[in-house]
């Protein structure tokens, strides 16, 4: 390996993410592996460290486990924190280890799976242990004036979190390399349902957590049945959002003095959107690729622009329509608590997936991929090509519809803003980096994007500042993330397409597409009328 | 739906028997462009019937308008005496026309098991999609050597027999194919049109298109010459095979 040193860290990369030449399964493991040791490793990291980027500034630096180890060690908690020490070390180690040993062509032994179970399994129990020891015993001296409700309590979790991913992804390693989807969602489910309890202490987060990451997931969910399915290319799909949020905020609001509860007002959107879906579906049945993009990206500017227009005294028009109700279950009140809509959207979220994972391998599913592949051969073989587009659409509409309905209530406005191309773009951008046509890519796809793109990156300059503050280095302070925010989303796409063009989980028929590449002619082509 | 019965195969002679399939003066445009002047053909039930021509003579657009790809501005198409030429692509699939389209059109990323699956989509009788499985799984012993393999990843002839299997396996009554021996090596245009033969034995019709005019003669009942959008020439294959002017046009003697 003489030629190592001057290889590139973009080659290097590359030959890390690439997936291996073999299709199958296996494939799809290897990446869901991957995923879960760099998840693992990523989120104990964070757990050590966040306190000192986001503890305030007039709190001092926040607690971390480093800060017990720097300090006078003493006591059992202590021991537990070590022990955490450890673990964490190798589990952020480990995936260099095993970087280096793939570069080197050696293999690890059999035993090595072992020992990182084992390391998080013991971080798991002592991270448990610190929690515990925080809620129960809060003199234990080692841990000075700790308290619950401050960030700790979120690192803490985070740190728990990593040492369970790591234990499940390395003692269950076989089950992750043969049923990927399913270990993602055994990783990623506590996740997503925990998450408002791990940043109890932070409503802003939360709401910001209810609003982007669920809602984006709901819609990418939605264009990756018109993109990924069915193969149709749409840039517009921001309009059925906003359609299904106008008649939602419509319905639920003093504007008309109609006041439909939400329950009811999801089904309402869904519908209605997916009647749009079909409406706008209808005349590009004979257009495919470009043009079909082209048809869509024209109706995604039209409905914004309806809305600041105030077409039919409908939509307010600039200022959107305020006062949209807030529901209230008995004693909860959604507008006080913002995690139960968080709650409820999850749960949303999950039955559309249930159900669009049963539409995939359904008739329709099937029929979806047949037109994607060949319309003519579809055509010949008995599908109506007709209704099956229509229905990509209307279906991938309502999921948008869904969204609509709890964005709206959830701000309580909502104006044309929001409903720019710029959502159609971030959608579309979310299901191409988690992989096209793969339910469990384009979820991971909305976890990566919402979180680093749209809140890592626009709170990095505090979390800067307050290193910066931390440690003196005043240079770190004065970088202007949100400045940057379009730079680092750019790059880190074009990084995306060059490194793993099928994304990060690529659907299997996107990754043979990559390696034989596949032509197809539309039906329109073969009728002389294209 | 049932697969059809297997029936007698016809030997050639016979008195004329009620027409499967019927087109009468059919016409079709692309946009301005006219591609069939007033064509008219007939496949009886049990026949092999074979349309040759030259290159741009509208052989596959025949085939297109008979499935339904393309609709004919003027002109009737009958299937067992129903007229499909107002029906959808997809409604003429389910009353029984296969069609095995130009360039084979395979789902390229489906397994051959899945593009045979898709063939079937119109159907809901397991039992008899069963014995079509097997029927294609006998009919071409590669494919069920390779039926979890991607279809986009076969030979020529390979994605040939998947092409043909999943045509049958929508047990049409009538299978359209479209040169079947195309880019194929010579042996396996032998394999293929054998187990053309067979399955016209065992009671399917077939309407074959073929630049190889030599080939498609000897394996049809009978033929039609297709020039410039126009049938120029039709009667027994044998009885064209010796013609002159089909030996000087389009056998190269």
């Amino acid at each position: 390996m003489t030629d190592l040193a001057v290889r590139s860290p973009v080659a290097l990369l590359r030959r890390v993410t690439q997936p291996a030449r073999s299709m199958g399964r296996r494939v799809e493991g290897r990446s869901v592996y991957l995923i879960l040791t760099l998840t693992a490793a990523g989120l104990v990291l964070l757990g050590w460290f966040l306190p000192w980027f986001v503890g305030p500034f007039t709190a001092g630096t926040g607690f971390s486990p480093q800060d017990v180890v720097s300090s006078a060690p003493t006591g059992f908690a202590t021991v537990l924190v070590y022990v955490m020490g450890a673990s964490a070390l190798i589990v952020v180690l480990s995936p260099l280890a095993e970087l280096v040993a793939r570069l080197r062509k050696m293999t690890l032994g059999v035993r090595v799976d072992q020992v990182r179970a084992i390391a998080g399994a013991a971080g798991l129990v002592a991270a448990v242990l610190v929690y515990v020891l925080v809620g129960v015993i809060r003199e234990e001296p080692a841990f000075g004036v700790l308290s619950s409700t401050t960030i700790t309590n979120s690192a803490v979790w985070l740190t728990m979190y990593g040492f369970g991913v790591a234990l499940f992804a390395y003692g269950a390693k076989g089950l992750v390399l043969t049923r990927p989807n399913l270990a993602f969602a055994i990783a990623a489910l506590p996740f997503g349902a925990l998450l408002p309890l791990m940043f109890h202490q932070a409503p802003d987060f939360l709401l910001w957590a209810a609003s982007s990451l669920a809602i984006y997931t709901l819609l990418a969910l939605g264009l990756n049945v018109v993109v990924g399915f069915a193969g149709l290319l749409d840039l517009g799909y921001a309009a059925f959002f906003a359609i299904g949020a106008y008649a939602c905020a419509s319905l639920s609001s003093p504007i008309h003095g109609i006041h439909l509860p939400l329950w009811v007002l999801i089904f309402l959107g869904a519908a209605i959107a997916a009647i749009f879906g079909a409406l706008l579906g209808a005349p590009t049945l004979r257009l495919r690729g470009d043009y079909l993009a082209i048809v869509t990206l024209g109706f995604g500017e039209i409905i914004p622009d309806l809305a600041t227009n105030n077409v039919f005294n409908l939509t307010g028009g600039p200022n959107g329509l305020p006062g949209i109700d807030q529901p209230k279950i008995g004693p909860v009140d959604f507008g006080t608590s913002p995690q139960w809509y968080y709650w409820s959207i999850v749960a949303v979220t999950l039955i559309s997936v249930l159900l669009l994972r049963n539409l995939q391998r359904a008739r329709v599913g099937r029929a979806w991929v047949a037109l994607r592949e060949d319309e003519v051969a579809a055509a010949a073989t008995g599908i109506n090509t007709t209704t099956t587009k229509l229905l990509a659409f209307a279906i991938g509409a309502s999921v948008s519809g869904l969204a609509g309905a709890f964005y709206g209530s959830m701000l309580t406005a909502i104006s044309p803003d929001a409903f720019q191309f710029q959502v159609s773009i971030a959608v579309l951008s979310i299901i191409v980096l988690g992989g096209i046509g793969n339910i469990t890519g384009v979820i991971l796809g909305s976890f990566v994007l919402t979180f680093v793109i749209f809140w890592a990156l626009p709170h990095a300059h505090e979390w800067s500042a307050t290193f910066a503050h931390n440690f003196n280095v005043s240079a770190v302070g004065n970088i202007n993330f949100p400045q940057y925010t379009y730079i680092i989303y750019g790059a880190a796409l074009i990084l995306m397409m060059l490194l793993r063009p099928g994304g990060l989980l690529p659907s299997r028929a996107r990754r043979i597409e990559l390696q034989t590449g596949v032509e197809s002619e539309s039906l329109a082509a073969v009728q002389g009328r294209a | 739906m049932t697969a059809t019965a297997p029936a007698p195969p016809v030997a050639q002679g016979d008195a004329p028997k009620p027409a499967l399939l019927e087109l009468r003066a059919i016409d079709v445009f692309y946009g301005r462009i006219q591609a069939l002047r007033s064509v008219s053909l007939d496949v009886a039930d049990g026949e092999i019937v074979a349309l040759i021509g030259s290159n741009g003579a509208g052989k596959t657009t025949t085939l297109h308008t008979i499935s339904g790809l393309i609709h004919p501005s003027r002109g009737e198409i009958y299937l067992r005496g129903q007229r499909i030429n107002t029906l959808g692509a997809e409604r003429i699939a389910r009353l029984g026309v296969g069609h095995s389209p130009e360039g084979r059109r395979l789902f390229q990323r489906m397994t051959v098991r899945e593009n045979l699956e898709m063939g079937a989509y119109a159907r809901r009788d397991r039992e008899g999609m069963r014995d079509d499985y097997e029927r294609v799984y006998t009919l071409f012993p590669r494919l069920r050597e390779r039926h979890s393999q991607l279809a986009g990843s076969l030979s020529g002839g390979e994605q040939q027999m998947v092409a043909i299997g999943r045509a049958l396996m929508s047990a049409p009554s009538v299978l359209l194919l479209d040169e079947p021996s195309l880019g194929l090596a010579p042996v396996l245009v032998d394999v293929i049109f054998e187990v053309i033969r067979e399955i016209n034995a065992k009671g399917t019709t077939i309407l074959l298109i073929e630049q190889n005019a030599r080939l498609a003669l000897k394996n049809a009942n009978r033929a039609y010459v297709l020039e410039t959008g126009s049938i120029s020439l039709s009667g027994p294959a044998e009885e064209l095979l010796n013609s002159p002017a089909v030996q000087r046009a389009y056998l190269g003697v």
